[in-house]
């Protein structure tokens, strides 16, 4: 039997494939908006898991420092040190910053640590050039989504700094890319005073007398054989701390934090198959219409419906397809692009196949109710 | 009904609109076409000639009145077939004032349409064409689309498609009111030479008398009747 819709295609293939092109761009863009839903989810546990810590240790009745603001004293680590069943500990700090780099500002996100603890959160895996930290001062260790190079000197507050390593793919929760320091620079960043503030508060009578001991977290490792609950319930129970296990930190992050973000991406996704759908629907149906002269003949001369609606479908379906097709390579030639993550999946990939797939047969309807309604008169102009 | 008779009406009506604006097109049309006759259809314009074609097609409803097609009787006050779409792709063969050839399909992809879709291979479907359109002498063009051939090729390969389903009919709307003289007149005498050899009865609308001459009888609609008359040839 001849192949109505292959013929068909053949015909007019310049318009069906620039037709499938520009179907093909808008499924593109709902690949890269499940891409972006992967890469927010990605980075937000990025540095969670990086510091694989097993407990976070918190200001009492907050969430931590990735959800809300909180500040307990670096000493507590060594508190914590003594707990039966914790093996390490260590204090963390986080801070957004805006780095200014040959004039174009740089919003990252600060991590101060002791490099000389017992806890790095610099993933050797992610580490690319140059070395993690090993002095206590004036070295830093930069995410290469910054855009800075190994050795360069940059100003933060006021001090300046040496770049002596280079991760990849380290960002925050937000999507900033990680700067990592030592925790007194950091200290020294986020709670010190300026000259200038300092002077303005003694005239005023204040005391300036920051406490720069202050760190926004403290992150426990626990020995083999021992309970993450109970330990961390002790702690909250008795030093009037909110604690945290790496999980729940995470479902923290993912649930409070980027659920909204989530759910924003999720409907915009499915706004846009609609709309492709809709869009299928309508190319098919004009393309219906272009043929309808050919339909109307073929019913005059007594070719069934079924091999007519036939064509029309296997075209809708071949057009889902080849716009799929284009889809993918768009998506793979742009995703690297955009500034944040963007992470493309062969499943999400499928997933959006059998979705275009049946998108496709359901825009197909319409122009197969216009091959049902085709009057077979109109080919012979009655 | 004789089986020399390939088509059979009676008391055929056909009303279009309703109440003040009703009207009558063709008003108790009763005749019989036999085998291997070859029939010009001429009226006025507007008179019902296409609407007659039509019904006789299965294509549009009768208000009253019996289709015989063949041996089958398909038509009675209603449509006794339920599939009219088979009887037109099995008994019938349609030939128009423009040829209607599906323009995504070659010659020999428009002429196998119908016979493969009647169940016929695809194998067997291409040679019985090829030799249609040998008969038709245009074999050379059957790999060609219709956009490259011209009008007289053209209308013979509709002529080829409405021969390839071997029908027991063929009903020709105006098939050279398109071309020159000459290519009419070759189309003409290819319609007879296959009523003839190949015993299919021709209903063929026209309006040139030279074309009519050609006919074995004359089917007129005066005053929505049908009348018969003799083919005069002029001495």
């Amino acid at each position: 039997m001849i192949h109505l819709a292959q013929k068909d295609i053949s015909h007019t293939f310049g318009k069906f494939i620039v037709t499938a092109m520009g179907v093909g761009m808008l499924l593109g863009i709902v690949l890269i908006m499940i891409g972006v839903y992967r890469g927010l989810i990605v980075d937000a546990t990025n540095l969670l898991d990086d510091v694989n810590a097993d407990i976070w240790v918190v200001q009492e009745n907050t969430l931590g420092p990735f959800a809300e603001s909180s500040r307990i004293h670096e000493d507590l680590k060594n508190t914590l040190k003594a707990i039966e069943g914790i093996d390490k500990a260590e204090a963390i700090t986080f801070q957004n910053i805006q780095l200014y780099t040959n004039s174009k500002p740089i919003r990252v996100e600060a991590v101060g640590f002791d490099p000389f603890g017992d806890i790095d959160p610099i993933n050797p895996l992610h580490l690319i050039k140059g070395r993690t930290l090993n002095r206590a001062h004036y070295e830093v260790v930069v995410s290469a989504e910054t855009g800075l190079n190994l050795h360069d000197h940059i100003d933060i507050g006021r001090d300046s700094y040496t770049i002596v390593g280079i991760t990849q793919k380290t960002v925050s929760s937000g999507g900033d890319p990680l700067i990592y320091m030592s925790l007194k620079d950091a200290q020294q960043l986020q709670f010190s005073y300026s000259n200038a503030t300092i002077r303005n508060d003694r005239d005023r009578g204040a005391v300036s007398n920051p406490d720069l001991h202050i760190v926004n977290a403290i992150i426990g490792t626990i020995k083999t054989g021992y309970n993450n609950n109970i330990i961390s319930d002790n702690i909250a129970r008795w030093k009037h701390l909110s604690v945290y296990t790496n999980n729940e930190q995470k479902e923290i992050l993912t649930k409070n934090v980027v659920e909204k973000s989530s759910k924003q991406i999720g409907l915009f996704t499915i706004i846009l198959v609609i709309v492709s759908t809709i869009i299928i629907g309508l190319i098919i149906y004009t393309m219906t219409l272009e043929k309808i002269k050919e339909i109307s003949i073929m019913k005059l001369i007594g070719i069934p419906d079924g091999v007519i609606i036939k064509m029309i479908v296997q075209e809708t379906v071949l057009l889902g397809f080849f716009a799929f097709i284009f889809g993918n390579i768009f998506s793979h030639l742009t995703y690297d692009k955009f500034p944040k993550r963007v992470i493309l999946e062969a499943p999400d990939a499928l997933t959006l196949f059998g979705v275009i797939l049946i998108a496709s047969v359901i825009a197909s309807f319409v122009g197969v109710a216009k091959v049902v309604h085709a009057d077979p008169t109109v080919a012979i102009g009655g | 009904m004789s089986t020399q008779q390939s088509i059979k009406i009676e008391n055929l009506v056909k009303e279009f609109g309703k109440g003040d604006s009703l009207l009558r097109v063709i008003d108790g049309a009763s005749f019989t076409v036999n085998k291997g006759e070859l029939i010009a259809l001429i009226a006025p314009s507007g008179a019902g000639k296409t609407t007659l074609l039509m019904m006789i097609g299965c294509v549009i409803d009768p208000t009253s009145g019996t289709i015989w097609l063949g041996e089958e009787k398909v038509y009675e006050d209603k449509w006794i077939t339920h599939n009219s779409r088979k009887i037109r792709r099995e008994k019938i063969g349609f030939i128009f004032q423009a040829h209607y050839l599906i323009p995504f399909l070659n010659v020999i992809e428009n002429v196998t349409l119908v016979p493969q879709t009647n169940g016929v291979s695809e194998k067997q479907a291409k040679a019985d064409a090829m030799k249609l359109l040998e008969y038709l002498d245009i074999a050379d063009k059957a790999h060609s689309k219709p956009s490259a051939l011209s009008g007289g090729q053209n209308q013979r390969v509709a002529i080829a498609r409405a021969l390839a389903n071997n029908p027991q009919i063929i009903l020709a709307d105006e098939p050279t009111a398109a071309l020159d003289s000459a290519r009419a007149l070759s189309v003409v005498q290819m319609l007879k030479k296959i009523a003839t050899e190949q015993n299919v009865a021709i209903i063929m609308v026209t309006h040139d008398e030279r074309m009519v001459q050609r006919c074995d009888k004359i089917m007129k609609i005066e005053n929505k009747k049908i009348i018969f008359e003799a083919v005069e040839i002029p001495s």
